[in-house]
């Protein structure tokens, strides 16, 4: 797999800190991470990831909106977003696949798979 | 009990004991809240309030259950990643004996997350917030799809999954929810592929039996003592207390597949191999699903000379069954398979009394009631509900269900019952009303008493109601045994026994065990009590709650509601059916 690079916004540390070590450690990518929706559009801009992984619930700005704003902003509504939710039930899926995401994974992920789970949804593999 | 288990599990886990305390005590308030519904009594005439208050109360509940969900997810998240590298060697080098701690730690973390899954998958059906999303499936393919997901562990424990799939494929379809009928196949599998033997095979054998669908797995594992071929389907019930530490399952596992079936109008059911052959060891777990019936096989109308009963199901051996059973009695018979034509047959002919099913193909038990209902032609018959559904059950909406049918005969039943409801919903309306109070306190019986009586002198009694009082139990019997009253009014606590042995001897009598029951008792009754204390309708109402005024208009509207059936377009009183 060639070196991807990937923003993880999560707002819970010991999360982020988890997928990042599984995505580095496992696949070898090259992670950054933000703690809120804002923080995660600026270090969006500015580094402009090959793929973002957003968890759905967080204070201020959750998943959904902040990746509405990203759409509002063209050198941001191209990277892909994968949203990570604890949230399994069948009406919040179905809520979020009509966001426009590129896909929804579910916590708790395994940290062994979580670079495969994401390649194959953002057809890298 | 559960509770405990829930309790005994989450407390390896800091945080997460609080947060199930939290939950189960919200259960518990959600309980109180649907008894307070009892209070809602002056609100009979305005019983839309009343439902819209059960709806909002589901959608509490909903709500709570996605947040417990979530935040429960949250830090198990972290803890399994983080183990789960650890123990993967992803972090470097880790000796022995941790890599064991942190296998054991990982391990259980799955199974704390399986745990969760599957409560929540429970609840979410009890609540009827897990609705089927039911779709034309055919069951040889869904059998395929299962076995698929289950190869690699089969091939794990050497064992072979050998499929027998019924010939005739067209006609093996049904309406259901592929996604939940696999989580059954798949649990299923799963149990057979932990108890078999390694190199052992596993049998899976779809026919055809009439309007049903089987299913059997068949294993050749240690199998299921003979006593306990019913309780594994309860929940936390598994054969030895180790096997959810050796097996990892959750215990659970067999209540989800019961509640699955159930919600596709089936029924699941478990035998020792050696109960038909003592030679061979194992288990076979049995489905059976409704399957869809062609077009063309729909059955001709029927006709009957006079009044007959019209016995709605699409199971032809349970209504050949029925159709024995009040043939014997004297009834005249009709039968159908479909809603649509029962509908029809009770609008052109003279027919007494319906006995409907809910789950069929094409028009549904509780859309054709409603059509029923509705027609000023067929409005006045009253319908009784053969269901493998209990009242009480959420999967469908059993208020509007109990607010129009006239009585609920729930499947399997035994004959004695199915005639004594027909009997009652057929022969009420005649005569004055009869009322029996079953109540130790003589000072509250006489305000109950009293209560009525100003009623009548006011002149609002135009269902000519007597009232009848007795103190102990041993009277209720006596008068009961001289004429079954209308309804009963039960006090829990007597001086010559508990309301329940009372409620167990009534059952027992094949004149009373359909009574109309309004349990009116010192304190609150839990769910489980409920069910005990359940005969014909039956209502909750608590002392401390409910003013001896309120007894009175409930047993006026239950009366109302009993002997006209059809007449009122509003349910006739609250149904307070869920523990």
């Amino acid at each position: 797999m060639p070196t991807r690079r990937i923003l993880i916004i999560d707002d819970e540390d010991d999360i982020r800190e988890v997928a990042a070590l599984s995505l580095e450690s496992v696949a070898g990518w090259q992670v950054s991470t933000a703690s809120s929706g804002a923080e995660g559009m600026r270090l969006a801009a500015a580094e402009l990831p090959d793929a973002i992984l957003m968890d759905v619930m967080m204070p201020a700005m959750d998943g959904p909106t902040t990746f509405r704003e990203m759409q509002k902003l063209p050198e941001l509504a191209s990277i892909p977003v994968i949203l990570l939710t604890a949230k399994v039930q069948g009406v919040d899926q179905r809520r979020f696949a009509g966001l426009g995401v590129t896909a929804v994974l579910f916590k708790p992920f395994d940290p062994l798979t979580l670079a495969e789970q994401m390649s194959e949804a953002l057809g890298w593999s | 009990m559960n509770l405990i288990v829930l309790v005994l599990c989450a407390t390896s886990f800091a945080g997460l004991g609080a947060l199930l305390l939290a939950y189960l005590g919200a259960r518990k308030r959600g309980g109180e809240l649907e008894k307070s519904l009892a209070q809602a009594l002056e609100q009979i005439a305005q019983d839309e309030s009343a439902l819209q208050k059960r709806k909002q109360l589901d959608t509490l509940k909903d709500e709570f259950i996605s947040t417990v969900s979530h935040e429960l997810r949250t830090p198990l998240t972290s803890i399994r990643g983080a183990l789960g590298l650890l123990s993967a060697g992803v972090m470097g080098k880790v000796d022995d004996k941790a890599l064991n701690l942190l296998r054991i730690a990982s391990t259980n973390t799955d199974r704390l997350v399986r745990l969760i899954n599957d409560i929540l998958d429970l609840e979410r059906m009890d609540t009827g917030s897990a609705p089927l999303h039911l779709r034309r499936c055919n069951l040889n393919e869904v059998v395929k799809q299962a076995a698929d997901t289950m190869r690699s562990m089969a091939e794990d424990h050497d064992i072979l999954i050998d499929i027998v799939p019924e010939a005739k494929t067209d006609a093996i379809a049904f309406d259901g929810d592929p996604d939940r009928m696999q989580q059954v196949l798949v649990n299923l599998l799963s149990n057979a592929i932990k108890f078999s033997p390694n190199g052992s095979t596993i049998l899976v054998v779809s026919t055809l039996d009439g309007n049903n669908l089987l299913l059997r797995i068949e294993d050749t594992g240690r199998g299921v003592p003979a006593d306990k071929l019913e309780t594994i389907f309860d929940r936390f019930q598994q054969v030895e207390p180790s096997d959810s530490r050796q097996k990892g399952g959750t215990g659970l596992g067999l209540a989800i597949c019961r509640s699955i079936l159930v919600q596709h109008g089936g029924t699941i059911w478990a035998e020792r191999n050696d109960a038909h052959d003592s030679t061979r060891a194992g288990m076979t777990f049995t489905l059976r699903l409704p399957r869809l019936i062609a077009a063309s096989e729909v059955m001709p109308l029927p006709v009957a000379p006079q009044g007959a009963i019209l016995v709605v199901d699409d199971d032809a051996g349970v209504r050949q069954v029925v159709a024995e059973q009040l043939r014997r009695h004297g009834y005249t018979v009709l039968e159908t398979d479909r809603g649509e034509q029962a509908v029809q047959i009770a609008e052109r002919q003279h027919v007494e009394a319906i006995l409907l099913d809910l789950y069929m193909p094409g028009l549904p038990g509780w859309q054709t009631i409603e059509l029923l209902k509705k027609n000023p032609a067929t409005a006045n018959i009253p319908v009784v509900i053969l269901s493998v559904l209990s009242p009480a059950a959420n999967t469908l909406d059993s208020t509007q269900l109990l607010s129009s049918a006239q009585g609920w005969v729930q499947k399997p039943f035994h004959e004695s019952l199915l005639l004594a409801e027909l009997g009652r919903v057929l022969h009420v309306g005649t005569g004055p009303g009869r009322i029996l109070l079953v109540e130790d306190d003589e000072d509250l019986a006489s305000v109950v008493l009293s209560s009525f009586e100003i009623e009548r002198q006011q002149g609002h009694d135009e269902q000519q109601i007597g009232i009848h009082h007795v103190s102990n139990a041993a009277d209720a019997k006596h008068f009961c045994l001289n004429g079954p009253p209308d309804i009963l009014i039960l006090d829990l606590t007597l001086p010559d026994g508990s309301g329940f042995e009372l409620v167990n001897w009534l059952r027992q009598q094949p004149n009373l065990r359909t009574l109309p029951l309004v349990v009116y008792s010192g304190r609150e009754v839990t769910g489980a009590e409920m069910e005990q204390l359940r005969l014909g309708p039956t209502q909750f109402l608590t002392k401390a709650r409910v003013q001896p005024k309120d007894v009175e208009e409930l047993v006026l509207a239950m009366m109302r509601h009993l002997r006209q059936p059809g007449l009122e377009t509003r349910p006739a009183y609250p149904a307070i059916t869920r523990p």
